[in-house]
């Protein structure tokens, strides 16, 4: 049954990559502009110009450089940096790690926070906590990431100095710390969205059938919680878990340019501004397999929970 | 108070992460965050700002440039100019590269040759002159000139007159080569993370003795304008390059330098003279009147800037007249003279860089005086790559487009070629302007050895071009750079370059 889930997932992501590849390679090269007047700057002559994009093969039909592209990729080539001459491969691998890590913490500090918050919320329903665990979900949900980003650098790096203002570091302990902001910005985004939702999922568990049952045959009520009300609650906010996560790529574009974190997010939008097709193109193949690699977590993590799922 | 909190913070890792970042290289170590992504450090390959800046701190060249400007003697030690003025022979000192090797006329002879004629040379036209150049021995080079040429010493000492190293590039291949280069210059790479940073450490083998002061330079790759200055208030780097102008007085208050350093940028509105209306000298010349170039200059600065550009060259160049030969604001002769040329509701397109703020402001307010006299502006945002291209090879497409350039030396002859010069190949500036009297004038001014006389011709092309209306000159823009106070000597040059070699920490 799961293998069986695991190879029909696999079988659905060719033909998706593939889709994604041809849409992607035929968009970056249709947006306006030339990567290699942006590369050799404003006064050099069009024979410049022309000469190194004979070099790249970018002189050539867009037919015949789409295949060529796919030939490549179905090598497993990415093809390279137009920018920087380095691997497309090569240049995706440095970058990932501080992408990686930021989601990492921001999942870390994402989950505990949106579980105590609705499980506090809900069982004060109605009362003042409840009221303002609620406003300061629709507050997180409706500030700008980037603005809490700078509002969080400013008083805590500038003014009080606990924190880096931007940056890496290096090392695991110093990119950690480099990252404790950052990932405290992307989390008050998403922590309202995941608290909200799993508030109204316990509420609804709590007043289910079975639930009374339950307590109606003396279950102690903790038991009740953890075994019957959370669980249930848990497998609808499970899916919503994941398209989060996919979704933090999208945050961690602008999170990464307030703090200056050099990874992939900074990466796609620098080379997007620089017509960096492989660059661009290998990012979003990345993208494609990393979403539907969590969907497919999500849905095995899923089955675990729920033995309905399983047989 | 700072640091020990770091240090409570993360006790546990006290060696790791509790020293500031910029004291944990070895050494005396500067740290700057810059706005813009070097991406080639082949210095042929770009003429592009980001990548300018290290070429500099890369590559020596046969000149030098001191802080103050004046020439000296470089990695040629002396050389002597042919009564004709078209012969110049150098002899190199006993320089070597990074590794050891020794600097060879070889290597002369392979980088300029690179840089005038390899087919994808980003930028030859310092070096147009040169008709052939030659190894006579280890330490001769011998340059033939086309015909003389005034500015050719400066020119030969420019970003892409860099000295690479033959040997090294050939074994290496440019790939390999320009990814880590041999340095013959007072800096080499330690380390590129690209899109984030580039460390630079001091290059044991410079030919200058005793330079660089500094043993190591950080170079912090930060886009985000607002971090870059929050990184300076924090303490983590000691330069920033590109305050936004909003953000000058608090850093001031702050206690930090910004010294506005001149330069030899022009901050400009170009116009397409290809389409109508601005086909029309009197268009052009409303669109001038039109302008209140003061107080653009003064929103666009916050104050800090209050003198408008007096003609269509960076004034910051040797021979600028300052004649002022830029039109006045006056509005009414603007209604006339679009009356004038049957121009009045004519429908213009201004272009403009998506993410630039100072572009924006002038697109905004230009829209807004133009609409006085009667030319009416439509904006049009565009990223950066979609605006080169549009302004280069869409020309059907755009009328106006707010735009800066600048000089790499401050000889006048480079900047006339891009921003006036109509057979010189930069289309002037795509604005499509041609006048045979300045094309003339700009060959007779380079290859005039006369210095009064040389002055007169670039005053003459200055007068021409700046009544023609070769584009809209609005103020010449400083640097907008701020230094933290324990950091001695280090500004930019009016030519685009980093004093990294004569900065100090205090």
């Amino acid at each position: 049954m799961i293998i069986q889930l695991i190879v029909d997932r696999l079988k659905q992501l060719i033909p998706a990559l593939l889709g994604v590849a041809l849409v992607t390679f035929l968009l970056v090269h249709l947006i306006p502009g030339d990567p290699v007047a942006l590369l050799a700057g404003d006064r050099a002559s069009p024979e410049t110009i022309a000469a190194v994009k004979t070099r790249y093969g970018l002189d050539q039909p867009i037919v015949v450089q789409l295949f060529y592209y796919l030939k490549n990729i179905a090598m497993g080539d990415l093809g390279q940096s137009l920018r920087f001459r380095i691997p497309v491969t090569e240049l995706i691998l440095q970058h990932l790690w501080p992408t990686a890590l930021l989601m990492i913490m921001t999942i870390l500090i994402t989950i505990p926070c949106a579980i105590i918050l609705a499980a506090l919320a809900a069982s004060h329903q109605d009362r003042p906590l409840d009221h303002a665990i609620r406003a300061f979900s629709v507050a997180g949900i409706a500030i700008p990431v980037f603005w809490i980003g700078i509002v969080l650098a400013r008083i805590f790096s500038v003014q009080l100095g606990w924190f880096p203002v931007a940056g890496f570091g290096e090392g695991l302990w110093d990119n950690v710390y480099h990252l404790v902001l950052p990932s405290i910005t992307l989390a008050i985004g998403i922590v309202p969205v995941l608290a909200r939702n799993l508030r109204a999922s316990l509420l609804e568990m709590m007043e289910a059938d079975f639930v009374t049952a339950a307590r109606s045959k003396g279950v102690p009520e903790s038991y009740i919680f953890k075994r019957h009300v959370f669980m249930n609650a848990l497998i609808p906010n499970l899916q919503l878990f994941g398209v989060i996560v996919a979704f933090l790529f999208g945050g961690t574009i602008v999170v990464e340019k307030v703090f200056a974190i050099p990874g992939i997010g900074q990466l796609l939008i620098s080379s997007i501004l620089g017509r960096d097709y492989y660059v661009v193109l290998g990012l979003t193949f990345f993208f494609a397999v990393f979403t539907m690699l969590v969907m497919l977590i999500v849905d095995l993590v899923s089955m675990l929970i729920d033995p309905r799922l399983r047989s | 108070m700072n640091y020990a909190f770091r240090k409570m913070l993360f006790a546990a890792t006290v060696a790791i992460s509790s020293a500031p970042n910029i004291a944990s290289a070895d050494g005396v170590s500067i740290s700057i965050a810059v706005a813009e992504n070097p991406q080639q450090l082949d210095p042929m390959r770009s003429a592009n700002a980001p990548d300018i800046l290290l070429h500099g701190q890369l590559y020596a060249r046969l000149l030098h440039r001191d802080s103050t400007g004046a020439l000296s003697p470089g990695l040629a030690e002396s050389w002597t100019i042919s009564e004709d003025g078209k012969t110049y022979v150098f002899t190199l000192r006993d320089a070597v590269f990074a590794d050891g090797s020794p600097i060879t006329a070889e290597d002369v002879v392979f980088s300029l040759d690179r840089t005038l004629n390899h087919p994808e040379s980003a930028y030859p036209a310092p070096l147009s002159a040169i008709e052939s150049l030659e190894a006579k021995d280890a330490k001769t080079v011998s340059i033939a000139l086309k015909s003389p040429n005034a500015p050719f010493l400066g020119n030969l000492e420019v970003f892409n007159a860099s000295i690479v190293s033959k040997t090294d590039v050939e074994a290496r291949g440019e790939e390999e080569a320009f990814a880590k280069p041999l340095s013959s210059g007072a800096f080499m790479v330690d380390s590129w993370d690209r899109n984030s940073s580039i460390q630079l450490v001091k290059n044991p083998k410079y030919y200058r003795d005793g330079a660089p002061n500094l043993d190591s330079i950080e170079y912090r790759i930060v886009e985000d304008a607002n971090t870059r200055v929050s990184l300076l208030k924090a303490g983590e780097v000691n330069a920033v390059e590109g305050v936004p102008y909003a953000n000058i007085a608090e850093l001031r208050d702050a206690g930090f330098e910004v010294p506005l350093e001149a330069s030899t940028k022009t901050q400009i509105i170009l116009m397409n003279h290809d389409n109508p209306p601005f086909d029309d000298v009197r268009v052009r010349q409303a669109a001038v009147m039109a302008l209140d170039r003061v107080a653009i200059a003064k929103a666009v600065t916050q104050g800090l800037v209050t003198e408008v550009a007096n003609s269509s060259l960076p004034g910051a160049l040797n021979f600028h007249s300052q004649d002022d030969a830029a039109l006045p604001y006056d509005p009414a002769q603007a209604k006339a003279l679009l009356e004038d040329a049957g121009a009045v509701g004519a429908e213009v397109t201004i272009i403009q860089v998506s993410g630039s703020q100072v572009s924006q402001q002038i697109a905004l307010l230009t829209q807004a005086l133009w609409s006085q006299v009667g030319l009416n502006a439509k904006i049009e945002q565009l990223d950066s790559a979609a605006f080169r291209t549009r302004r280069k090879t869409e020309r059907d497409d755009w009328h106006a487009a707010p735009a800066w350039y600048y000089n790499e030396t401050l000889d006048p002859d480079l900047a006339v070629r891009w921003a006036v010069c109509g057979t010189c190949g930069s289309n002037a500036f795509h604005t499509g302007y041609r006048n045979e009297t300045v094309d003339t004038l700009t060959e007779e001014a380079l290859s005039e050895t006369d210095v009064a006389k040389r002055a007169e011709l670039y005053a003459e092309i200055q007068q021409i071009s700046t009544n023609e209306v070769v584009h809209i000159p609005l103020y010449y823009p400083p640097f907008t750079n701020a230094y933290a106070s324990d950091v001695e000597g280090l500004f930019m040059t009016p030519a685009f370059q980093w004093t990294l070699e004569e900065a100090k920490r205090k």
